[in-house]
């Protein structure tokens, strides 16, 4: 990849940051000049991305007054949430299928990794891993599109056991309900796992491996003992990007959830477009304060390092 | 060293047998949806989906003339090249103080700007959202789903550049500033042509991130079409062939942008060895 990144991670200021040109002349000015390449990004940034999650923030304690927003600060958008049964449903069912869709996206991923980095010959590996991001930079849109043709009551699953006598009529048991949604959740994160958990084992001394077997280590003892230790801040990273992703998800439960599948994007997305701007404001910043509740835990232990195997 | 592993582990072969089906699986499963849509979308039954009745490529033809997707083509294009301009400006700008100058709050500011991409596109998309309509009261247009996407595929360009600038030999520009080139001659034949290949796959990057999202585009857009906005109401009433071709169509232009984002900067790079030589 260009420039097989390191990432922001390792921009440590060392001693490029000594100044060019003469000696001795080094004005505010200059100091100035350093950080202007910021002011850019300061805009677009500050701007377009704090300054609105700050909005959604005061909107979630203000109050919509026959579609007018009243800056009366209030709990009255979250009292609303939590006395509607279905949103609080809502709510701990996109908990409950981010996790399982998370951890069932790393179960699969690990045996993987662990192939691609133990037993495929070095000069394979690169372009394996390619493979699987591949898929992972085609439409996110048509990757969930794609599983309507597979599995929709006309689709290839429908069409496979048809074939082999198991159903005479198309089932859509498969389509529109909490199982289709993580099925397609876990299609759409694995490559993210499956990065950076190489990544991880790539870095992995298998000598270490040996020495502990050597030392009358079972490998069951040596993975548990050795390995996944070490690969604890790359479990880390995958579950944070491959979780908070899932915990905003619409589009897959809008496609393949249906009425069953309902997440809390969906619930967020339903009460913009009612110009319910308060009390959606409410609901994502549940969302948010989910995700800062998951980063402050794990901070310590985050790698940012080039999670986009760019 | 794997090998000798296999020797102490008598069950390695076994293992070794089920981890490659288990590898073998996985590649089907990533790659069955995807192939799968592709040979739909040349299939002549009208339901977009099973049975294959016969290959045709009229569904491609019906692409072709279908104004509101020519339409939705030509907002998609013009969207992601002005996309791909602020970001590769703006993240490229804002890569040199990130490696080169000395921050405070380092971490803060780093995972400042990796947290547009970490954070689910939704909130983006519904916080522009609320800051275009209810504080600065304009009316939703392409340039609203512009300013929406750069927020999102410009960290991808920054994170792009500042692993280039960080591998960078910055002993160049010293040697060129001590020989007497000034600032804007340092940028101009020393940092940009050494930047080059990272700048270019940023912007391709961007553009194909652009040509893609779906989220952000879908709150800020208004009243027009993006080729994935288009896709998704044609959807909602059920998969159709045209529907197939537009997406297989969509989906070959990200794989071929993607591929020259990887193949591009090599060449650029070997291209640019003679400009050094050219400005000494």
């Amino acid at each position: 990849m260009p420039g097989s990144s390191p990432g922001v991670e390792a921009a440590q200021p060392a001693d490029t940051a000594l100044p060019l040109g003469r000696p001795g002349r080094r004005a505010w000015t200059s100091r100035l000049g350093e950080y202007a390449g910021f002011g850019p990004a300061l805009i677009l940034f500050g701007l377009f991305f704090l300054v609105p999650l700050g909005l959604i923030v005061c909107y979630s304690f203000w109050q919509t007054v026959d579609y007018n927003v009243v800056h009366d600060w209030t709990l009255d958008n979250y009292r609303y949430f939590f006395s509607v049964p279905t949103y609080v449903r809502t709510l701990w069912a996109t908990v409950w299928v981010s996790v399982a869709a998370t951890a069932l996206t790393l179960l699969i991923a690990f045996p993987f990794a662990y192939w691609l980095a133990r037993y495929v010959p070095k000069s394979y590996q690169k372009l394996l891993l390619i493979l699987v991001i591949l898929p992972f930079w085609t439409s996110y849109l048509l990757r969930v599109y794609s599983w309507l043709t597979i599995l929709g009551p006309q689709g290839a699953m429908n069409r496979f056991l048809q074939w082999t006598g198991l159903t005479s009529q198309p089932v859509s048991f498969f389509l529109y309900d909490r199982p289709a949604v993580i099925l397609v959740l876990v299609y759409l994160y694995f490559p993210f796992a499956a990065l950076t958990l190489y990544a991880s084992l790539e870095r992995f001394d298998w000598n270490q491996f040996r020495a502990a077997m050597d030392l009358g280590a079972t490998p069951r003892t040596a993975m548990w003992r050795i390995l996944l230790p070490q690969m604890k801040p790359g479990i880390t990273t995958a579950v944070i990007f491959v979780f908070i992703p899932i915990l905003g998800e619409y589009l897959t439960p809008q496609l393949v959830g249906g009425a069953r599948g309902v997440m809390i994007g969906n619930l967020i997305v339903n009460f913009f477009q009612g110009a319910q701007y308060t009390r959606g404001a409410a609901a994502a910043l549940l969302i948010a304060a989910l995700i800062v509740v998951l980063l402050a835990v794990f901070r310590r232990s985050l790698e940012v390092e080039d999670p986009y195997g760019t | 060293m794997a090998r000798d592993l296999d020797i102490v582990s008598r069950r390695g072969w076994l293992t070794r047998g089920a981890l490659s089906v288990w590898a073998l699986l996985i590649y089907v499963f990533l790659f069955a949806p995807i192939v799968l849509l592709v040979v739909f979308s040349f299939n002549a039954n009208r339901y977009g989906t099973f049975p294959i009745t016969g290959w045709t490529t009229k569904w491609y033809g019906q692409v072709f003339h279908d104004y509101q997707i020519r339409d939705a083509l030509t907002t998609t294009i013009r969207i992601a090249l002005e996309v791909t301009l602020v970001s590769t400006v703006v993240g490229t700008a804002a890569a040199f103080p990130l490696v080169r100058s000395r921050l405070p709050f380092r971490s803060g500011i780093r995972i400042a700007l990796v947290l547009p991409i970490m954070i689910p596109g939704l909130l983006i998309g519904v916080s522009l959202l609320v800051l275009f309509t209810n504080v600065f009261h304009q009316q939703l247009s392409p340039t609203t789903a512009v300013i929406g996407q750069s927020v999102y595929t410009t960290p991808f360009v920054l994170l792009l550049v500042a692993a280039r600038l960080q591998g960078f030999d910055a002993s160049l520009e010293r040697a060129a500033s001590d020989l007497g080139a000034n600032t804007f001659k340092r940028l101009r034949y020393i940092v940009l042509p050494l930047l080059a290949p990272a700048i270019l796959a940023g912007a391709l990057f961007a553009f194909t991130l652009s040509l893609d999202e779906f989220i952000i585009t879908l709150f800020l857009i208004g009243s027009h079409n993006t080729l994935p906005i288009y896709i998704y109401t044609q959807v909602k009433f059920g998969i159709t062939p045209e529907v197939n071709a537009l997406a297989a169509l969509l989906l070959a232009a990200s794989l071929c942008l993607m591929a020259l984002a990887f193949v591009l900067p090599g060449i650029v790079r070997r291209a640019l060895r003679l400009v050094p030589r050219r400005a000494g």
